[in-house]
């Protein structure tokens, strides 16, 4: 009977104390829905749409004006047979390698010269002044450079005569010259992020250690070798990620400069995605051209994570 | 934080009700013009520019009070960015009415998004003689299209030679004769640079279709595409200009022609000049740069058209310190032509109110309003005068419309309907062909070759 009696009321029990929790997850979890929904209609809307879409896309030929039409596999096709298309990744794999090296360079020997003994005003004006040009629009730099490097006119071609130098084609003559200028410019505008990176792991790095590793006798080269560089090579993956996905878009800097030019030795990816969208209206091509850009960096990307487990040291 | 179920509905209420509240804004309703049924004319320009067009609205206004006009300045970096933006307009489901085109997108639209205009021009023939009188059948001929018209002109600018007049002086030279060569170009360019020292260039020209390389290659008697006439417009022909002969149904530019040899001679022609320092590289983009550089003193001749001459005023050049010539005779001296009018779309509900805004336009009381100052150069040539020209034109002014007199296979820009895809392949290999050396010119021809065969054949 006692078993009888209780067993209702202990079902009784556990079916209000279940709805009560039910009742009272209810709400939290509506809330939590209810802010994450702008983000996530926001992000529906105008980033997983457009990604389906061009997905989609890459099988027509639409030219926004007729209505689109199923071409199977033929934009990616003609992306292989096309030799601007093939010359604009290899161009943009150059700028890749080039670019990210020289980042990834300057930015760790100017992070630790600033870490170096020196006064803090100077520290200050350092760092401001290595992360100022990536707050500026690449257009706007570009434009600015492009009338320092014109060869007719520009300052530094002025400068050059003036002492007895010849003129430079800097945005005119073929390899090298333009591709340099290009990535000059570039590199000059977004080693600020990386430095900023490094000024950050660097500031993580256990002063101890150094210590340590002074009293054991390490000098300066060894220090960096044995010590910096490991506790720093988990702010190197990120940075160097981050910069290949960067530099693998490269589009501002060589759009204004040298519009591809001369021929198509400037000419990059993402440049070529937006000439036959924007200009030439071959909007499924451009959406061919993007996806093989996405695949390539996630390709990348993860490669750089599998490469990551041989010579990142966590700690 | 605890949210009471009531609260949830109240900020779920007080969310629907936002929503509604800025419904317009969220559809773009609120936008102005859109939704009214006001005749929408698409320009290439800022808020400033439609302003401008304020006199030209009112006096049309007029005439036609029944039919409301709206401007709508679409900003663009060129014709090509500026069609896009038209396109992506269509796209959107928003196409204006009327639009600007000039001759670099007129066989686009008039392939894919122009209502031709034959029927209207057959029923007001009588009202437009008096415009045909006025106007050169050349810039009528660059706005047919497989044997319709599509477009009446308003405006136009030949590639003539600007030259710095002190620049000149300095060299000791006079003003070149109308008739002269190449060769004499040569001798200017390089006294000019002679005598002009320092950050000066006797010859500066830009990389883009008009005033590029093709004037060059117009007076090589060559182009970079093979060019012929359509069949068809002898309804129009014959009823308003019936003494012209040699006229079509206007332009065709199917195939690529990189690969004349008097397109390479061209080309090596003008990769001597730079090589030699008499020529600039050609710069990339408009004019804006140009102006301000020719003004300053720093370059010697140039191409541009009476579109310059408003611009070197406002720069505080006077009349006296530049002057305009036309451009040298090589095998030819025909010379190169772009042109602009509005065009009616294919889409437009108001094509009848459209019709009537285009008659008002190119009537001489809607030109005097759309060209009060020497900005661009109108197409009737009644309105190009000493009066037009007082205080700010060249002396020799008169050149602009003789281009097209005296010079009468004068013609337009080859752009055909893929123009933006040939405009890239043509910009994309000029540079490296007159900066290379004189054995790669024919490479880079071939080169161009295939692009522009790419160009035409993927965008067909």
């Amino acid at each position: 009977m006692t078993a009888t009696g209780t067993t209702p009321t202990r079902a009784r029990g556990a079916t209000a104390s279940s709805a009560a929790t039910r009742g009272g997850s209810r709400a939290p979890a509506l809330m939590t829905w209810g802010f994450l929904a702008p983000t996530l209609i926001g992000l529906g809307l105008f980033t997983f749409v457009p990604i389906v879409g061009s997905l989609l896309l890459a099988f027509f030929r639409w030219d926004i004006i007729t209505a689109p039409e199923f071409v199977g596999l033929a934009n990616f096709v003609d992306l292989v047979a096309d030799p601007m298309v093939r010359v604009s990744f290899l161009n943009t794999f150059g700028f890749v390698i080039v670019t990210v090296t020289l980042q990834l360079g300057i930015a760790l020997v100017l992070a630790l010269g600033v870490q170096s003994a020196m006064p803090t005003w100077l520290r200050t004006i350092l760092r401001s002044a290595y992360f100022f040009p990536l707050i500026l629009s690449a257009a706007s730099v570009s434009l600015v450079m492009a009338y320092l490097f014109n060869g007719d006119f520009g300052l530094i071609n002025q400068v050059l005569t003036t002492l007895g130098l010849p003129a430079v084609g800097w945005l005119t003559s073929g390899f090298p010259a333009a591709a340099v200028t290009v990535l000059v410019v570039y590199v000059w505008q977004n080693f600020g992020f990386t430095f900023l990176l490094f000024v950050g792991g660097l500031a993580a790095v256990p002063k101890e250690v150094y210590e340590a590793c002074s009293i054991d006798g390490a000098t300066g080269w060894r220090k960096f070798r044995m010590i910096t560089l490991p506790l720093l090579s988990p702010t190197i993956l990120v940075a160097s990620v981050m910069a290949v996905i960067s530099a693998l878009q490269i589009f501002d800097q060589p759009y204004v400069l040298t519009r591809g030019g001369p021929g198509d030795s400037t000419r990059t990816a993402v440049m070529v995605i937006f000439e036959s969208a924007f200009q030439q209206l071959q909007f499924g091509r451009a959406s061919a051209i993007g996806i093989v850009l996405t695949l390539i960096i996630v390709a990348v990307t993860a490669v750089q994570f599998r490469l990551s487990r041989r010579f990142v040291f966590y700690g | 934080m605890e949210l009471s179920r009531r609260a949830l509905i109240a900020l779920a209420g007080a969310g629907a009700v936002g929503t509604a509240l800025s419904a317009g804004r969220l559809v773009g309703a609120d936008i102005p013009g859109r939704g009214s049924d006001a005749l929408t004319v698409a320009i290439l320009g800022t808020a400033q520019d439609a302003a401008a067009r304020a006199d030209l609205v009112a006096a049309f206004n007029k005439v036609h009070p029944d039919i409301r006009v709206r401007i709508m300045p679409v900003q663009g970096q060129d014709w090509s960015n500026f069609f896009a933006k038209i396109l992506t307009l269509v796209a959107a489901g928003t196409p204006p009415d009327v639009v600007v085109v000039a001759t670099e997108g007129a066989q686009l639209f008039a392939d894919r998004l122009a209502e031709p205009l034959d029927a209207y021009v057959r029923r007001d023939a009588a009202v437009l003689r008096e415009y045909f009188d006025d106007v050169h059948p050349s810039l009528i001929e660059a706005f047919m299209y497989q044997g319709s018209l599509f477009q009446l002109p308003i405006d136009f600018n030949a590639a003539n030679l600007y030259y710095n007049a002190s620049a000149l002086r300095k060299a000791n030279l006079d003003r070149p004769a109308d008739d002269w060569t190449t060769d004499d170009f040569l001798s200017v360019a390089r006294a000019m640079g002679r005598s002009n020292p320092g950050a000066f260039r006797p010859f500066f020209w830009t990389n883009r279709l008009w005033g590029g390389v093709v004037p060059w290659l117009y007076i090589n008697d060559t182009s970079f595409l093979t060019e012929r006439k359509a069949s068809g417009g002898e309804w129009f022909w014959s009823r308003f200009y019936p003494h012209e002969t040699g006229r079509g149904g206007g332009y065709e530019w199917t195939e690529p022609n990189a690969e004349d040899p008097k397109v390479a001679e061209t080309f090596e022609f003008l990769r001597a000049m730079v090589a030699e320092g008499i020529g600039s590289s050609p710069a990339q983009g408009g004019g804006g740069e140009l102006v301000a550089r020719f003004a300053q003193g720093q370059i010697g001749l140039t191409p541009a058209g009476g579109f310059w001459v408003e611009g070197l005023s406002e720069g505080g050049m006077s009349q006296e310190s530049y002057d305009v010539s036309f451009f040298p005779k090589w095998k030819t001296q025909r010379h190169q032509f772009g042109a602009a009018g509005y065009a009616i779309m294919r889409t437009s509900q108001r094509k009848d109110a459209a019709w009537e805004w285009v008659k008002f336009c190119v009537s001489r009381e809607g030109m005097k309003f759309a060209f009060p100052k020497p900005s661009t150069t109108p197409v009737r040539r009644s309105m190009l005068t000493d009066a037009f020209y007082a205080g700010k034109g060249p002396k020799h002014w008169r050149v602009f419309y003789d281009t097209l007199d005296r010079f009468p296979t004068t013609g337009p820009i080859p752009a055909p309907p893929q123009q933006a895809a040939v405009e890239s392949a043509l910009i994309k290999n000029v540079v490296g062909a007159v900066t290379g050396s004189a054995a790669n010119v024919k490479t880079q021809m071939s080169i161009l070759n295939r692009d522009l065969a790419l160009a035409l054949r993927r965008n067909s």
